[in-house]
């Protein structure tokens, strides 16, 4: 699988950005990622809108090939890694999580992530339900408008809209960091985008298949 | 005319009751009614104001006094209007009749305004004549039992079917005639149309059955109109789009004055926004008599303009296209058309909204926004002296509107596949349907794609034990009915005030761009935006004197071919202009100095300037095609001219003809200029210049909508389905990736090359221009025609002060060098 990635430092720490959408953090051996949507393909199908599972597949085998990748033994997701009901394509989460069952998997429940405890507990996914501190950083699903401590969060599918003076314009996922925060890109790639105006207090780290752009 | 029919008893009661009120019935209602008396069905195709109503409607009533053995309980007449605001004044009209005749038949309306409770009723119990919209015919489709309400019926009238015959509307028109056609064996199928080019085909398209007798009657009535172009105290040798506006109103005044009702067409709602301004600035005492009306303004507040209209109480009224159709104001006796109509039915259309009454003549005056729109007023005025009405091509194989019946069946009554097979094929539109295409949206609504195994859980529709295709979820039905139809609008929000009242919807695309406190012009009025919360915008009255006029898309009209025919003529004989051509007389310092300084193209030849200014090297064509088909050939052309020398180009476009500008030196001349106007490769050079996919994935947004891929959102209604939100780009690009076989994309393809390349005009476009003789002529300052599509690309980058002021500059440096 190619990838790109962008070296940050945030809080004295140094972190990875990956533009298969999700952040290595080397200190702690963890990674970071937001927004996967799971069981959102097979949803709507259940409500007669045909859209193929290759979908899930594909987001979850970049899933895997990210932890291989960095070899790591932790995730953290900061929300909505679940889309809606248990349904088809949770079968093929529980599937790729017996592969991995070593993986410690830590999620803050986000808006969407309304399945019951047990569900959680039976795959092993250790849930908080509105934040959790490591130090440096507070993870937390929703975005905050201000906030004393350094928040990482998902929720809002960030993107930037790129206008040339010739059409089509350019609309591409991003990470949006500013001195008090950074907003993941939603992970599952079958997610629409929030453009945002960009203002001067924060940079977007805006990506394509091959590279990593500034904002 | 038949002796029985004359003799008929139907016949005599209407005769002495149209007699009773004055009224001696106009040929072509004769004709209509003694075709349907002897079992026709059929096309009639009369003017406004005419009584095509009655036409068709004293038919059915005819042969119903006739035979009313015949006849069961229940509905007898279908009568499907594309406009809900007509149903109303339709319904009455129908009902006084019934009344004076002395029937006790009852006439009700059934469209996306009726209260459940009537709808209730009207499915324990139809009513003898139902008034209702293509759209609700088809969800009444999918009910259960649906059939036993349309067995008695006589007959289907089609009303307006010039205004559905061109668009997927008319698709869901054709599958409704042919699914009732089954249901009820001896109805008879009449269409009412107002002229257009292809009346033979129109007939056709509606009732293309060979069981049934055919007839068209053409009423020999027509309908008056005078042309009136307003001229403007000088002449602009250098004309910009626009500019004219403002110094107009004061030849506007004097029309609304004159006359007891205007209505003042614009081409956009953003125009009429800011005409409603102008007007009201102008003359402050015509506040409370000068209303605004547009498709984007409160529905409630529309209805009460359109009473207003109609009892004489408003002066004048701005609108867009949102009054080119509807209820006949009687005491609108003045048009004024604001810049071009862009076509000629549309031009015609709208002078008939003065002047209602028949053989009253209708007055229309057309304010040019820049000199050279005089042109084409004297183009509209030979158009309709000679009667000439563009066509309006049917559409076929939309698969999204075919994917969409089908389920609208099997939520309903159900379907057999070789019954719905023969069906189709029966339709103009999916006469060439084949067995692959079928078996592939058999497919699609029951495993949702090619492989089964990525498609678990998807059950929308299935086979049942007798081979009857249903759908069992009751969502399913439910989110299918909420989104029966193909008019697929932008996503709108409310815009209510923070104290209460909705004043209209306005489109997300627009206020997303602003900030709070930002002002703009809605309905009249400007307002300052609060916030916005659940796809509605909170707004309050703005103390701010500048605001920005939204710019709501899709507010371009397309300039018709017939249009720019008659464009070319006009432009070529502006040189000599006759007697009557006062506005071609008038315009003559522009014409003599586009003469002396380049070149007038005569109709046989085609016009190339190279002009080369302090901003660069600019070339302009002039193919008079409107600009949405300039858009391609410029791309094309650029693209053309880059395979001979790398170069970057800016490209500018107006109605007439487009601009490219490089900063360096572009290679046009004697000798390669036919070869890059060349038709040879046209099709496979308009694809390498443009991004094909990116267009389609455009145009997949109402494909995507129709044929339920996409679940809409809508203000007000119910936000259970957030979880079922997506965009159709994102489903584009699924299905490219996933199911590149989909129809449903090979359609948006499809019609990104009819509609947006518009390829069968382009192909004419270059044919023509193949023909031509091709004149280069350079010059160092702008001439009068490439003046205003300079003017249009300076609008876009700069904002208006600056824009003035660089005008003035280009305007002054023209005359230097002229001088």
């Amino acid at each position: 699988m190619n990838y790109v990635e962008k070296h940050i430092s945030l809080e004295g720490e140094d972190l990875i950005l990956n533009n298969l959408r999700a952040i290595f953090w080397p200190n702690e051996n963890v990674l970071i990622a937001s927004d996967l949507h799971i069981g959102k393909t097979a949803h709507f199908r259940k409500h007669g809108i045909p859209i193929s599972s290759n979908v899930q597949n594909k987001d979850l085998e970049r899933l895997s090939f990210l932890v291989d990748h960095y070899n790591t033994k932790k995730i953290i997701i900061v929300g909505d890694l679940f889309h809606a009901e248990e349904n088809s394509d949770l079968g093929l989460f529980k599937d790729w999580r017996s592969k991995y069952s070593d993986l410690i998997i830590i999620l803050i429940k986000g808006n969407h992530d309304r399945l019951k405890s047990e569900f959680y507990n039976k795959l092993n996914i250790i849930h908080y339900n509105d934040y959790l501190n490591v130090y440096p950083f507070k993870f937390i699903h929703e975005p905050k408008k201000v906030s004393n401590e350094f928040l990482i969060s998902g929720h809002i599918h960030p993107g930037i809209i790129i206008k040339s003076k010739g059409r089509p314009r350019i609309k591409l996922p991003c990470f949006k960091v500013s001195n008090s925060q950074l907003i993941l890109p939603a992970f599952s790639e079958f997610t629409g985008l929030a453009i945002s105006e960009n203002n001067e207090t924060s940079i977007c780290y805006a990506f394509t298949e091959t590279s990593f752009f500034q904002f | 005319m038949s002796k029985t029919f004359l003799n008929s008893e139907g016949y005599k009661v209407i005769e002495q009751w149209m007699n009773s009120e004055g009224n001696v019935p106009f040929k072509f209602q004769m004709q209509t009614w003694s075709k349907f008396h002897n079992g026709y069905s059929g096309m009639v195709i009369a003017p406004t104001g005419f009584g095509k109503t009655f036409s068709v409607f004293l038919a059915v009533v005819i042969d119903y006094l006739n035979h009313p053995k015949k006849y069961k309980k229940g509905l007898k007449l279908l009568w499907v209007s594309p406009l809900r605001s007509l149903a109303k004044d339709l319904a009455k009209a129908m009902a006084e009749a019934i009344e004076r005749i002395g029937l006790d038949w009852e006439i009700a309306v059934r469209n996306g305004d009726t209260s459940q409770l009537i709808r209730r009723q009207q499915e324990r119990s139809m009513p003898d004549v139902l008034i209702i919209t293509p759209e609700t015919l088809h969800v009444l489709f999918s009910q259960k039992n649906n059939s036993r309400w349309f067995k008695s019926l006589a007959c289907i009238a089609i009303d307006e079917w010039h205004e559905l015959i061109g668009n997927k509307r008319g698709v869901l028109v054709e599958l409704a005639v042919a699914h009732l056609l089954r249901i009820s064996q001896k109805a008879r199928v009449w269409g009412i149309t107002a002229t257009i080019g292809n009346l033979d085909q129109a007939s056709k398209v509606l009732i293309p059955y060979p069981k049934l007798k055919t007839i068209i009657i053409k009423a020999k009535e027509t309908k008056k109109i005078k042309v009136i172009p307003v001229l403007p105290d000088k002449v602009e040798v250098l004309p910009w789009a626009g500019h004219l506006g403002k110094n107009m109103v004061s030849k506007i005044l004097p029309i609304i004055h004159e006359n007891n009702t205007t209505l003042i067409f614009t081409n956009t709602r953003g125009q009429s926004e800011l005409w409603y301004q102008i007007i009201l600035e102008a003359d402050p005492d015509l506040a409370g008599l000068l209303a605004i009306h547009h498709g984007s303004i409160d529905k409630k507040l529309r209805n009460w303009i359109e009473d207003s209209i109609a009892d004489g109480n408003l002066k004048a009224v701005v609108c867009t296209s949102s009054l080119d159709l509807g209820v006949d104001f009687k005491p609108v006796d003045c048009v004024i058309q604001i810049g071009s109509a862009k076509g000629i039915s549309r031009f015609m259309q709208r002078a008939g909204r003065s002047g209602h009454s028949p053989y009253e003549v209708s007055k229309i005056y057309i304010v040019p926004t820049h000199s050279l729109e005089l042109v084409e007023a004297s183009a509209l005025k030979e158009a309709v002296k000679l009667h000439r009405v563009e066509a309006r091509q049917p559409m076929v194989l939309t698969y999204d509107v075919m994917v969409q019946f089908m389920v609208t069946l099997a939520v309903g009554e159900g379907f057999k596949s070789n019954e719905l097979l023969k069906l189709l094929r029966q339709t103009h539109a999916f006469n060439m349907l084949t067995d692959e295409e079928f078996a592939w949206a058999i497919q699609f609504i029951t495993q949702g794609g090619n492989t089964l195994k990525s498609y678990e859980e998807f059950h929308k529709v299935f086979k049942d034990h007798n081979d009857i295709y249903r759908v069992k979820s009751r969502r399913i039905s439910m989110l299918h009915r909420m989104n029966i139809g193909t008019i697929v609008s932008d996503a709108m929000l409310r815009v209510k005030f923070m104290s209460g009242g909705y004043i209209g919807m306005i489109e997300e695309f627009f206020i997303s761009k602003l900030k709070p406190n930002d002002s703009f012009v809605l309905a009249g009025r400007v307002l300052e935006l609060i916030h916005i919360k659940d796809m509605t915008a909170y707004v309050k009255i703005s103390k701010s004197k500048k605001a920005i006029t939204p710019s709501w898309m899709g507010g371009r009209l397309p300039l018709t071919s017939y249009m720019s025919h008659f464009l070319r003529k006009k432009l070529s004989d502006a040189l000599s202009p006759g007697i009557r051509e006062r506005e071609l007389r008038f315009l003559h310092p522009l014409i003599s100095r586009q003469n002396k300084d380049s070149h007038i193209p005569k109709v046989n030849e085609f016009l190339v300037e190279k002009i080369n200014t302090k901003d660069g090297f600019h070339v302009f064509m002039y193919p008079f095609e409107g600009r949405l088909v300039h858009e391609v050939i410029s791309a094309l052309i650029a693209y053309r001219i880059s395979k001979i020398k790398p170069l970057t180009f800016t490209i500018a476009m107006n109605d007439y003809g487009f601009e490219l500008l490089s900063d360096q030196e572009i290679p046009i001349n004697n000798t390669n200029i036919k070869e890059t106007l060349s038709k040879e490769n046209l099709m496979s050079d308009v694809i390498a210049s443009i991004n094909a996919a990116e267009m389609a994935s455009r145009k997949f947004r109402d494909i995507a909508v129709i044929s339920g891929l996409v679940v809409q959102s809508t203000p007000g209604t119910n936000k259970n389905n957030k979880s079922l939100q997506s965009s159709s780009g994102l489903i584009f690009r699924v299905l490219e990736d996933n199911e590149p076989n989909n129809l449903l994309l090979r359609q948006a393809y499809t019609e990104v090359f009819d509609q947006q390349l518009e390829e069968v005009r382009l192909k004419e476009a270059f044919e023509r221009i193949n023909l031509s003789k091709l004149i280069i002529k350079e010059s160092n300052a702008f001439t009068p025609l490439s003046f205003p599509i300079k003017v249009d690309s300076l609008r876009q980058s700069l904002s208006s002060e600056k824009l003035d002021k660089r005008i003035q500059r280009i305007q002054a440096e023209v005359y230097k060098t002229n001088q």
